[in-house]
């Protein structure tokens, strides 16, 4: 394996500009052989543009995209050798099933010496397909269409594959199963995966690492619980995941002082200059009924039953805090959490 | 994971030397098709239409190599052609005295023909302007009664409203003829009752009927959809705030089927301002409009003249579809339907003949019965009935035997149906390709692709006589064009004059389908390994097949029937085609004792246009734009 490249992708500083709009601003990513690696974001945010610039598909205005070293910018996505999958599934439905898996094996030959035919036997077995060749896309649910996609991108042996939202035309419930099924085809053929989703929770059940994406720049790149447990930004902290975030000023070492509730000390888990102002998270389930490190005296507005625990919605000094607590709860009580709970921004 | 990735992959990425080079030619052929495709469209385009166009424009202002408005002024002073108008440029100063002169003149019936007052300009807008109050008439009922009422053969009857863009206009001039002539059906049936005869053809009053049978239907179908896609959601809100069911019409209905009116509107001007073989076959040069007075000069070979006709009459076609493009541009987008408003039951039980509403419809069926199907059932009637109404094979014997036909100076029947067959199929090689094309261009060009769509369907707007005139000029007799000098014969201008007037028709059908796919088809398929074409010849082209099926139905369609240009240019009777052949037997007695041997051709030329109609109807081509 040491002639293995460690860096299988790799963008440096793409832009993509419509215009004066920026859809990617400087983004540099870098993604090893094998790896499973998750764009996260809210629409617009310029995920899908990165995962089309990776694909040929758009072509970036300034920055370089190089696959195993090579620079492939200015190639057309049919030299690139790249699976693409659309949340829309994209298949053609003049093909049946198996012309369709089949449609890159008339420009590629199969990875693995089989003949074409073999190859999408091989990958209709691989996504539980294998007696649906002969139907016709349109005969077949949503999930099976996505799998006919799956199996279609991996034929010819991508160097790369791309998921867009592949999952979001789905109902939850096959949508957490597909998802499965989609991480463990990955893992067997070790094929390195770009993935895109607007969804954080789909985002960390999944993934290797997680890029944050936000208005065309990359917020946080590190493994899913890096990302929810120490997010590097407001943002990442506040779009992954329940989170409560507290302004506070530092008093001293390792103490600070809440700005909304100036009679509240919150101890800190690292040493900060005084006088520095820090945004703290504390998630909701770092927060408990009764007191701890920290107590705060809420009042408790609504309880929404999520089946394994409630999320409480708290009004504290005239703002929001979300409790999860193993019970129902109602009227003015007391919260609290230790120093272990608190990350600094 | 290096054999995942296999040799087929490495060699994609790194170019290698491995590949052959007739490999590497059809890749190089491949990447470069779409611009391939793109240059012959032009060059087609730029030979067989705007050159020659160009060359007619171009010989109206230039006169020895200087530009000049000589001979555009020297029509428009002219009161033939500009009326009182003429003024404007003869006499500027005399103008505020000749339009109280020209007020006084207008104000009288509108059926007495002012042709003295508003020239031959005038009064082509002016029987243009009637043909279009006529043609929203008789059509918008028609949009009514499709739209809001159901009865066994609605369906068909709505498809049939696309009949008039496939029927050639001289064989509707024929079965007028037929229907309205001194010894027509029309007639007859009157004598039963002791009327008549009447004397319609050669009024003005019949050419509008005849530009009504075309027009209407476009306007029926084109109201008819706006009024389909009107939400019923949209009138109950209304009705819930307390609107009456009138009231809720006016403020929410009509505002909806308004821009679809005023489109159909715009149209049917258009066309009848351009109109052509109705005028000739059933007005004569007495009710000439421009385009009719335009080939009466060009048969006369007053070039010049015809060139500055054909100026004036070109700009006014091309600012009017200028103003429908930029209309339909503003209007489009609406393509999110609601539920649509329920249809009432057309025969409801003895009730029915007691409602006005319904009982104004039956009527109008039956106005409906006499200008539509009248004309053609007529055609089809005199083509076996002698003068006196006995059965006869004549007129068809005529038709197959080529021995009565070889009479010199007369068109052949048989090779006129063969030769239109012929140029039909000529047409679909040339049109279906450059109408792809295009439709790509203007689906997935990008920045610029309105201008291209803009640019390649120009030809629409311009009359098939000015086309026509233009193919004679350069082609016919000689043009050097990119220092080589190109001399197309008459069946080649012919084929290629119809490919221009065609190809917007295929565009028309292939470019919405195409732009309706997924573009995630197209992406995936090119990380696949397909290349631009590739996409298009494996993915696009057959998941829109029906499209273009139906286009070229329609290109072949209007290829048979198309008239203006090839009359032009089919001057020998060796070229004429079935739409040529009917216009010489029309114009030509001497070759039978009746309107038979015209009507016989017209019933094949029906025929032929009929199995068009039923492929574009089962491909379900579009028509509503």
């Amino acid at each position: 394996m040491t002639d293995q490249p460690s860096v299988a992708v790799e963008l440096e500083d793409v832009s993509v500009r419509y215009g004066e709009l920026a859809a990617l601003d400087s983004v540099s990513l870098s993604v090893e052989p094998g790896e499973f690696f998750t764009l996260v974001g809210p629409s617009g945010c310029g995920k899908t543009t990165t995962l089309r610039v990776l694909a040929g598909l758009e072509t970036p205005t300034a920055g370089s995209v190089r696959v195993d070293g090579v620079d492939v910018t200015d190639r057309p996505p049919e030299a690139r050798n790249v699976g693409i999958v659309f949340q829309s599934y994209a298949l053609f439905s003049h093909m049946s099933v198996r012309e369709n898996v089949g449609y890159g094996l008339r420009f590629r030959d199969p990875p693995d010496g089989r003949s074409p035919a073999e190859r999408v036997a091989y990958l209709l077995e691989l996504v539980d397909l294998g007696g649906m060749g002969d139907r016709d896309p349109t005969e077949l649910s949503g999930g099976q269409r996505q799998r006919v996609a799956l199996a279609r991108a991996l034929a010819p042996g991508p160097d790369l594959l791309l998921l867009d939202e592949p999952l979001s035309a789905l109902d939850a419930r096959l949508r957490e199963r597909l998802r499965v099924t989609v991480r463990r085809i990955q893992q067997d053929l070790g094929t390195t995966t770009v993935y895109v989703t607007h969804d954080q929770a789909e985002a960390l059940a999944v993934s290797d690492r997680v890029a944050v994406v936000n208005d065309g720049r990359v917020e946080q790149v590190a493994r899913p619980e890096t990302v929810y447990r120490e997010p590097a930004s407001r943002f990442v902290a506040e779009f992954v995941g329940d989170n409560n975030l507290f302004e506070a000023d530092v008093v001293g070492g390792d103490v600070a002082r809440l700005v909304d509730a100036p009679d509240v000390t919150v101890p800190l888990p690292t040493e900060h200059p005084a006088g520095e102002r820090v945004t703290l998270s504390v998630r909701p389930e770092s927060l408990r009924l009764g007191g701890g490190d920290v107590t705060l005296d809420v009042r408790v507005e609504n309880s929404e039953f999520l089946g394994e625990a409630y999320r409480l919605h708290c009004e504290w000094v005239g703002r929001e805090l979300l409790v999860r607590a193993p019970e129902r709860a109602s009227g003015d009580i007391e919260v609290g959490f230790d120093r272990e709970a608190v990350h600094v921004l | 994971m290096d054999r995942e990735l296999g040799p087929a992959g490495r060699d994609e990425l790194s170019g290698s030397p491995a590949r052959s080079v007739t490999d590497r030619l059809r890749g190089a052929v491949e990447r470069n098709a779409l611009a391939l495709g793109t240059l012959g469209t032009v060059a087609v385009l730029v030979v067989t239409f705007y050159h020659p166009v160009g060359t007619v424009l171009l010989e109206a202002v230039v006169d020895g190599g200087r530009l000049t408005l000589g001979p555009l002024l020297a029509v428009l002073a002219d009161p033939f052609y500009t009326g009182v108008a003429s003024g404007l440029f003869a006499e500027p100063l005399a103008v505020p005295g000749g339009i109280l002169a020209w007020l006084g003149q207008v104000s009288l019936s509108p059926f007495a023909v002012p042709s003295a007052s508003l020239g031959l300009i005038g009064f082509t807008a002016y029987q243009a302007a009637l043909s279009t109050v006529a043609s929203v008439a008789l059509g918008l009922p028609g949009a009514y009664l499709l739209s809001r009422f159901e009865f066994r053969g609605r369906r068909t009857i709505r498809s049939l409203t696309i009949l008039p863009f496939v029927l050639p206009s001289i064989m509707v001039a024929v079965g007028f003829l037929a229907m309205f002539g001194a010894n027509g059906v029309f007639n007859d049936v009157l004598r039963v009752f002791g009327l008549g005869p009447f004397r319609l053809l050669f009024t003005l009053e019949i050419v509008i009927l005849a530009h009504a049978f075309y027009n209407a239907p476009l306007v029926t179908r084109l109201v008819t959809a706006a009024w389909e896609s009107v939400d019923a959601s949209g009138v109950e809100t209304a009705r819930a705030m307390g609107a009456s069911p009138r009231r809720a019409f006016r403020d929410v209905v009509v505002p909806q089927l308004l821009p679809a009116l005023l489109t159909a509107a715009l149209l049917a001007f258009v066309f009848t301002f351009m109109t052509f073989p109705i005028v000739l076959a059933l007005g004569g040069l007495r009710l000439a409009t421009l385009e009719v007075w335009l080939y009466a000069r060009v048969r006369d070979l007053a070039l010049a003249e015809a060139a500055a006709i054909g100026t004036i009459e070109t700009v006014v076609t091309l600012s009017l579809t200028y103003l429908y493009l930029r209309y339909e541009a503003r209007t489009a987008g609406t393509t999110d339907r609601g539920r649509p408003l329920t249809r009432r039951p057309l025969f409801d039980g003895v009730r029915s003949l007691a409602d006005p509403v319904r009982l104004a419809l039956l009527g109008y069926g039956a106005v409906v019965v006499v200008v539509f199907v009248g004309p053609l059932l007529s055609m089809v009637v005199e083509s076996v009935t002698t003068p006196s109404g006995a059965f006869t094979t004549a007129y068809w014997q005529f038709l197959v035997d080529q021995q009565t036909a070889a009479t010199a100076g007369t068109v052949q029947p048989l090779q006129a149906v063969v030769r239109s067959l012929l140029f039909g199929a000529g047409t679909l090689l040339l049109a279906v390709p450059m109408g792809v094309v295009v439709s790509v261009l203007s689906v997935r060009g990008g920045r610029g692709s309105r201008a291209v769509e803009a640019v390649l369907t120009a030809p629409l707007a311009v009359s098939g006589v000015v086309v026509g005139l233009g193919l004679l000029q350069t082609l016919v007799f000689g043009t050097v064009l990119f220092g080589q000098r190109i001399v197309l014969t008459g069946a080649v201008a012919v084929v290629a004059a119809h490919a221009v007037s065609a190809y917007p028709f295929v565009t028309r059908n292939v470019a919405p389908a195409l732009g309706g796919l997924d573009p995630r088809v197209v992406d995936a398929a090119r990380s696949l390994g397909a290349s631009r074409v590739r996409t298009l010849l494996d993915v696009e082209l057959p998941l829109v097949a029906t499209s273009v099926l139906a286009g070229a139905a329609f290109a072949f369609a209007i290829s048979v029937g198309e008239f203006d240009a090839t009359v032009i240019l089919a001057e020998g009777v060796d070229s004429a085609t079935m739409p040529v052949a009917l216009e010489r037997y029309i114009g030509n007695r001497s070759i039978g004792p009746s309107l038979g041997p015209a009507t016989a051709m017209g019933t094949v030329l029906l025929a032929v246009t009929a199995v068009s109609f039923f492929a574009i109807d089962r491909l379900g081509g579009r028509y509503e734009r």
